[in-house]
């Protein structure tokens, strides 16, 4: 273990969630158990950095290297004479079993059946190095510990159990993150039924500053079971997580509440007392929370939900800012389709678009580099659109082609830019560049593009 | 960063959002103009708006809306300098290099700045971003944006090859992002400004394979590990309101509706025969046997048929004697239902097919010396 002391979060600590099998470490239980590779001591793993690969051998763990890309010889061997069926592996299994039990190292279990197998020398080199990983799969004790960073958490999440997070993959958690513009200081509201996927992600991506109201379907607060495998401490969460429900955030609904403010003579006990006080504490957390999400001027709404898109729409988008995301999740293009239709019909949606996300890993191995057999067939769906201050007054450019048109038979000359003139006649339309900035685009798009309403 | 303020102010850089495909960045000065095909406006119109305006151009005939800036509408604004990153690549790449709040960051080259102004968002204050750029005018034109966009205080801009020359640092990054023709030549400086006290990340991207394949061995031989490789692409959808299609039950009423008139028109056109052998009857039943291709056998029974006017010329249209064909086919089967709609999606029909592969990989803190030993004692028998 490092005698200097790292920041704490780099490091495994006590209550830390790691590997593909997410198990949390407690000094007091003493030791882990993973499963058929077996168990370990707790200790043995807190104060390490994350990443690196053990060998379970008596309870106590051996540190491995790091696996390297080993280059393989090309050689000319082929599966020309090797046919499936044969009896190649004179080893048995109960053989192998009682190996096993006798405390053989997996190593040599696999040397064992190398050296017994018929047809080894056969296979060609990229065929042997994936028989023996897949052995040392199967019997090998090695595991390594996995940072619980927002990518990781999503993909252990996605592969475990993809419904319980609406089928968000990282692709898609990384990209609602961006178009949400979730930032250190930034105010949010976000639904999350994802299990709490969403909630991580943003609470992540603030780092304890600025807000973030939930609105659950629950009585008490939600348990966003995400959350717990985030190594999150209390810094990250409490200051800035807050968390309503759909009764709690409707403005017209008063919440019943036994009475708090007793007089004096009523109060019989100190028990009492204390009772009411929390009681009336909790009422004013929850009605400050409440005031704090009808006071609007979110910069975002994030919605991945079970319930009805549009009903969550009409009843938050008035809390979010001008110029504020609006980012909703689905499993189903139809669902979102139909929220999309709905937006473009109100000019306080701008530019609602609905997109699909697309990811593919790859093998990358030398001589070996492709994409993997198999992959997440989707990672859901992503509607985004931007709230504006809509201004009734001003209206599209209809009748343009003709007023251009007027423009150009009059007169040739481009209007004198910058001219402070308050004269309010009529100018011709013309690009004129302002800045730098927008030089190349204002020309590359005034040669292809039609004139047309800016929705 | 930019403005979190709720209204626009003189000195601002705001979005101009003229369509979908045409965004420009501003910078909101009182006394400029600003004329677009959309229609003129003044800077000063914009001042004391809350960001997220529409606003209507000084003839009324037009308008804008005036945009906050973020990264990601900044990505689609940004004067194009080199190819640039979007935001489907920039998403996964902060994810899986696990930038956050405080992140210490190299990015080389600059090139646009798309990738920066993402990374600095997150990162925040606290943070820190170098930046290398080996394009002179480019690299001055990123710092001055950097400066505009109040950056400066947590990203630096250094105008350096770093395949040659690389980055000045030592065990300071928690991540490096390279965007480089060569990133392999990169590789063995990236190693030595990463941190070595935990876990640090590297991400390659590049567009050709033989580029990530010469990157994965630099990498290996390097001593990264668990290197793989993504590539990850947005579709778009186009999203259409229509109406609910028809069952074919409609469209075999119709066949029916059509096949009845046909048959009373035949019935008529033997009995108009038959009545009268006038020569130029004959004439005029072929002519209409070459109309409806009616060549039936004539003696088939007429049932129901009324007698039409001789002489009169029928037509195969809808309208046409209803009244014979009500037995045929009812007219309650031919009403028109409200029109119901639903909106329906497919991808669009092009869609950007490639734009890099994203090769990542992993610096773990080096093994105390005494695991180096036992690995030397105990060579691993399997691989």
């Amino acid at each position: 273990m490092a005698t200097q002391k790292p920041s704490k979060s780099t490091r495994i600590r006590p209550s830390s969630f790691h590997g593909k099998k997410a198990a949390k470490l407690h000094r007091l239980l003493r030791t882990v158990s993973l499963g058929r590779l077996g168990l370990f001591y707790a200790n043995e793993l807190i104060g390490e950095p994350f990443g690196r690969t053990y060998d379970i051998v008596n309870k106590k763990l051996k540190l491995l290297p790091p696996r390297t890309l080993a280059d393989i010889e090309d050689t000319d061997a082929t599966n020309e004479l090797i046919n499936d069926g044969e009896f190649v592996q004179p080893l048995t299994g109960d053989e192998i079993t009682a190996l096993k039990q006798s405390g053989t190292h997996a190593s040599d279990i696999i040397k064992l059946q190398i050296e017994q197998h018929a047809n080894y020398s056969l296979k060609t080199e990229y065929s042997k190095e994936k028989y023996k990983k897949r052995k040392e799969a199967k019997y090998s004790k090695t595991f390594t510990t996995i940072e619980p960073t927002l990518f990781n958490v999503c993909e252990y999440w996605f592969n475990k159990d993809r419904d319980r997070v609406r089928d968000i993959r990282i692709d898609a958690l990384s990209q609602i993150l961006h178009m949400a513009n979730i930032r250190p200081g930034g105010r949010y509201i976000a639904v999350d039924d994802a299990s709490g996927l969403i909630v991580s992600g943003i609470l992540e991506r603030m780092g304890g500053q600025g807000r973030l109201i939930t609105i659950s379907n629950t009585d008490s607060p939600p348990a966003y079971p995400i959350m717990v495998t985030m190594n999150f401490n209390d810094e990250t969460v409490t200051p800035v997580l807050s968390s309503l429900n759909w009764a709690t955030a409707d403005e017209t609904h008063t919440p019943l509440v036994p009475p708090v403010d007793l007089s004096p003579d009523q109060i019989k006990s100190d028990r009492q007392k204390s009772r009411i006080n929390k009681r009336k504490a909790a009422l004013d957390l929850l009605n400050s929370n409440r005031e704090e999400l009808f006071a609007g001027g979110f910069d975002s709404l994030i919605i991945a939900s079970e319930y009805d898109p549009w009903s969550i729409l009409e009843r938050l988008v008035p809390y979010v800012a001008f110029s504020g995301s609006i980012v909703v999740q689905s499993p189903y293009a139809q669902i979102l389709s139909e929220v999309q239709t709905k937006m473009r019909a109100l000019p306080q949606y701008l530019g609602p678009s609905l997109s699909e996300v697309w990811l593919r890993r790859y093998q990358v191995l030398p001589g070996r580099t492709h994409p993997m057999m198999n992959t997440s067939g989707t990672g859901g769906f992503i509607l985004h659109a931007i709230k504006v201050n809509d201004d009734e007054t001003a209206t599209g450019m209809a009748g343009f082609r003709r007023h251009k048109g007027a423009a150009k038979t009059s007169n040739g000359t481009t209007p004198t830019p910058g001219a402070s003139t308050s004269t309010p006649t009529p100018v011709p339309v013309v690009v004129v560049a302002e800045d730098d900035a927008m030089d190349d685009i204002a020309e590359a798009v005034m040669d292809d593009m039609e004139p047309e309403p800016s929705t | 960063m930019w403005s979190t303020a709720r209204d626009i102010a003189d000195g601002d850089t705001v979005i101009i959002w003229l369509t979908r495909d045409f965004l420009q960045p501003l910078t909101v000065t009182a006394g400029k103009d600003f004329n677009s095909k959309f229609g003129n406006y003044r800077h000063s119109d914009f001042i004391g708006l809350p960001f997220g305006s529409k606003v209507g151009s000084r003839t009324g005939k037009g308008f804008i809306h005036v945009l906050r800036p973020t990264p990601e509408l900044w990505t689609l604004a940004l004067p194009h300098r080199t190819q640039i990153l979007y935001v489907a690549d920039i998403a996964l790449v902060v994810a899986y290099l696990d930038i956050r709040l405080g992140s210490k960051v190299i990015e080389a080259g600059t090139g646009s700045g798309s990738f920066s102004h993402s990374v600095a968002r997150t990162i925040g204050p606290s943070g820190r971003l170098w930046s290398y750029e080996f394009h002179e005018a480019r690299a001055k034109k990123a710092s001055e944006e950097f400066a505009r966009h109040g950056m400066s205080d947590f990203v630096t801009l250094t105008h350096q090859n770093v395949c040659k020359d690389g980055f000045n640092l030592t065990d300071e990054a928690d991540s490096v992002f390279l965007d480089l023709p060569a990133p392999w030549d990169a590789v063995p400086h990236a190693k030595q400004a990463l941190r070595k006290d935990r876990t640090t990340r590297i991400c390659c991207f590049s567009p050709c394979m033989e580029q990530v394949l010469r990157t994965v061995s630099a990498l290996n031989d390097a001593g990264f590990s668990d290197i793989t490789m993504y590539e990850t692409l947005v579709h778009q959808h186009d999203v259409s309101h229509v109406p609910v299609l028809p069952p074919i039950s409609e469209v075999a009423e119709k066949l029916k509706k059509a096949e009845g008139i046909r048959e009373v028109k035949r019935q008529r056109q033997i009995a108009a025969g038959q009545r009268t052998h006038e020569p130029h009857g004959e004439k005029r039943k072929r002519g209409e046997g070459d109309d409806d291709g009616a060549e039936a056998g004539a003696g088939a029974g007429a049932p129901g048929s009324a007698e039409p006017e001789p002489g009169k010329r029928l037509k195969t249209g809808d309208e046409v004697a209803t009244t014979e064909t009500v037995s045929v086919v009812p007219t309650t089967a031919t009403a028109p239902a409200a029109v119901s709609k639903i909106s329906v999606s497919k991808v669009v029909p092009e869609v950007r097919g490639h734009t890099s592969y994203l090769t990542f990989a992993t610096l773990l803190p080096p093994l105390p010396a005494s695991a180096l030993e036992d690995a030397k004692q105990e060579p691993d028998e399997t691989s």
